[in-house]
């Protein structure tokens, strides 16, 4: 049903996609053309052209490592559960995210065919993360990018629960918690990619995008980006992932093979990986819902109750006036 | 329903009252338990692996309580403040010299001093009511932006979800230690005479007279006024 849905859905959109296909012919980034850095940003990632090269993540990690979280040498377990999440000693990592490691090619062998995905935050239009944040001490910039703000951040990782990919990453032994009661409250502090948000501001590509040999990974105005994944997908006959998930995302991906297949696939490496390492491995199931959409109709009662409110209060005022007693 | 100067009790909430407090009451313990489980507390503390709690730790099931209580609370709320504008209520309003005064009630309680005379409320009272009206006004308003803000198409600016979360937080902290404190008045017995009022609306003749002395002069003379002759 869902891959019939996206055929049909790519077809009525193929008038869009030729003209995207156009579009196609120009430079990896768009920010050349048009550097508003008020403007929505999207990535448009084209796995038919991703050879798994690894720059990007190597990009990134350069970029951000001053960022990067030194805990304190003790760090303190989580009363009750006597527990906490410690990556300092997996820094190497880069085939899964940490907090250290903001982004990673997946890869995974389909019919014999290896698909290189790279992966990391999808930046939603309606964030579950950032709306969900207890303290809301995570935010999305009018660019697009979900950021973080590390120095208020305790650390909770509902932000991870709530995002469809698990993305965010906990450090403990960081951040405002340790200032606090460390060990009582909180936890650490959550760590993600940022789609590079100061280089956004100025107008320039992210990290990641700079850095790919291939242009698998391209950046731009949103539309524009959501517009040559559409035509892409359309010329190769493949599927697309990011535009409807999770309610809508700023990130396009274009696969030559569908994305259930992919999502399958990553399942059957994760359930291979050891224990301890099979969370935060982020799936790609098409479609995937939005954590806000069933309280977006409850949202509906918001408009209600206070007319009900005032319908109530003037029928038991109106009471109240005729038997003169409160 | 019988004279009310011949009954033993005397009505002191209207069924109006009694449903805005039962709402607000059952309303509020859902948005505290909901909200905690958002913070989120049930998972980090152990307490959804206690049996039968598993789902305390669900945010997105917290999460549909928090709304579908925040809406009835936002109806109590409204039918409240607007009904007490229309008839203008005014009784449970603080009023000046309410600190000194409840100073001196719970001296008295506590066996040093007289209890001055009342009126419908005890100057105490009526500080615990705008102590926790207040408190529920910045909740409830707070709480409106943030569904706002979790609409689909809807990015409000970050400082200002920043400060309704913050502020969302720290009066419903504020409301914890009001409830607590509104529990903790049953500790005292002469109190406890209320406690029909929010089930059948009445508290007891005598009581009135004796605790709010002022409200039952009150309540007296309006009976006097329309029904002189039957009443006497």
């Amino acid at each position: 049903m869902d891959v019939m849905s996206r055929r049909e859905f790519l077809a009525r959109t193929a008038a869009a996609g030729a003209a995207g296909g156009a579009a196609l012919a120009l430079p990896s980034t768009a920010f050349a053309a048009e550097p508003d850095a008020a403007e929505q940003v999207g990535t448009f990632i084209d796995l038919s052209l991703c050879a798994g090269c690894g720059a990007c993540t190597t990009a990134c990690r350069d970029k951000n490592s001053a960022r990067f979280p030194e805990p304190v040498e003790d760090i303190p377990d989580n009363w009750p559960l006597g527990k906490h999440e410690d990556w300092s000693d997996k820094r190497d990592l880069t085939d899964r995210l940490t907090p250290y490691n903001w982004s990673f090619i997946e890869r995974v062998e389909i019919e014999g065919r290896t698909i290189n995905i790279p992966r990391r935050c999808m930046h939603c239009d309606n964030p579950p993360c950032a709306n969900l944040c207890p303290f809301s001490v995570q935010e999305k910039q009018p660019s697009g990018a979900v950021v973080i703000n590390e120095a208020g951040c305790m650390g909770g990782a509902k932000c991870r629960d709530v995002c469809p990919w698990d993305i965010p990453q906990r450090q403990a032994g960081v951040g405002l918690y340790l200032k606090l009661a460390p060990g009582l409250i909180g936890g650490g502090v959550m760590y993600k990619c940022d789609l590079c948000a100061d280089l956004l501001d100025e107008g320039r590509p992210p990290a990641c995008v700079s850095a790919c040999p291939t242009g698998a990974l391209q950046s731009g105005p949103k539309a524009e980006m959501e517009r040559r994944a559409r035509a892409r997908a359309e010329e190769i006959g493949g599927h697309t992932y990011g535009i409807d998930e999770n309610g809508g995302t700023s990130t396009f991906y274009v696969s030559p093979v569908s994305f259930e297949r992919i999502d399958a696939a990553i399942a059957r490496r994760k359930a291979d990986l050891p224990e301890g390492m099979r969370t935060s491995v982020p799936g790609m199931a098409p479609e995937v819902e939005n954590y806000l959409d069933t309280s977006e109709g409850i949202a509906k009662s918001y408009a209600i109750a206070p007319i009900a409110g005032i319908a109530a209060a003037a029928w038991a005022a109106r009471s109240a006036w005729k038997g003169g007693s409160e | 329903m019988r004279a009310r100067t011949m009954s033993a009790r005397v009505k002191r909430q209207s069924g109006e009252n009694r449903l805005v407090h039962w709402l607000v009451a059952v309303s509020t313990f859902a948005l505290v338990f909901s909200g905690f489980g958002q913070m989120p507390m049930y998972a980090r503390y152990g307490i959804a692996d206690l049996p039968g709690m598993g789902w305390a730790a669900d945010y997105h099931l917290t999460l549909t309580i928090h709304y579908v209580a925040g809406a009835v609370l936002l109806f109590a709320v409204v039918l409240h403040v607007a009904s007490a504008l229309a008839t203008r209520r005014t009784a449970i309003l603080p009023r000046r010299g309410d600190l000194a005064e409840s100073a001196r009630i719970i001296a008295a309680m506590l066996g040093r001093g007289e209890e001055p005379p009342s009126h419908k409320y005890l100057a105490e009272q009526r500080i615990a009511y705008a102590f926790i009206g207040v408190n529920l006004l910045v909740v409830v308003a707070t709480g409106v932006v943030k569904v706002i803000k979790n609409l689909p198409g809807v990015d409000l600016p970050a400082l200002a979800v920043f400060a309704a979360t913050s502020l969302h937080n720290a009066a419903a902290m504020l409301i914890v230690v009001g409830i607590v404190g509104h529990l903790a008045a049953f500790a005292v017995k002469a109190n406890r005479q209320l406690l029909p009022a929010m089930i059948d609306g009445t508290v007891d003749r005598s009581y009135a007279e004796e605790r709010h002395s002022l409200w039952y002069e009150e309540l007296a003379a309006a009976d006097r006024e329309p029904s002189e002759r039957r009443s006497e």
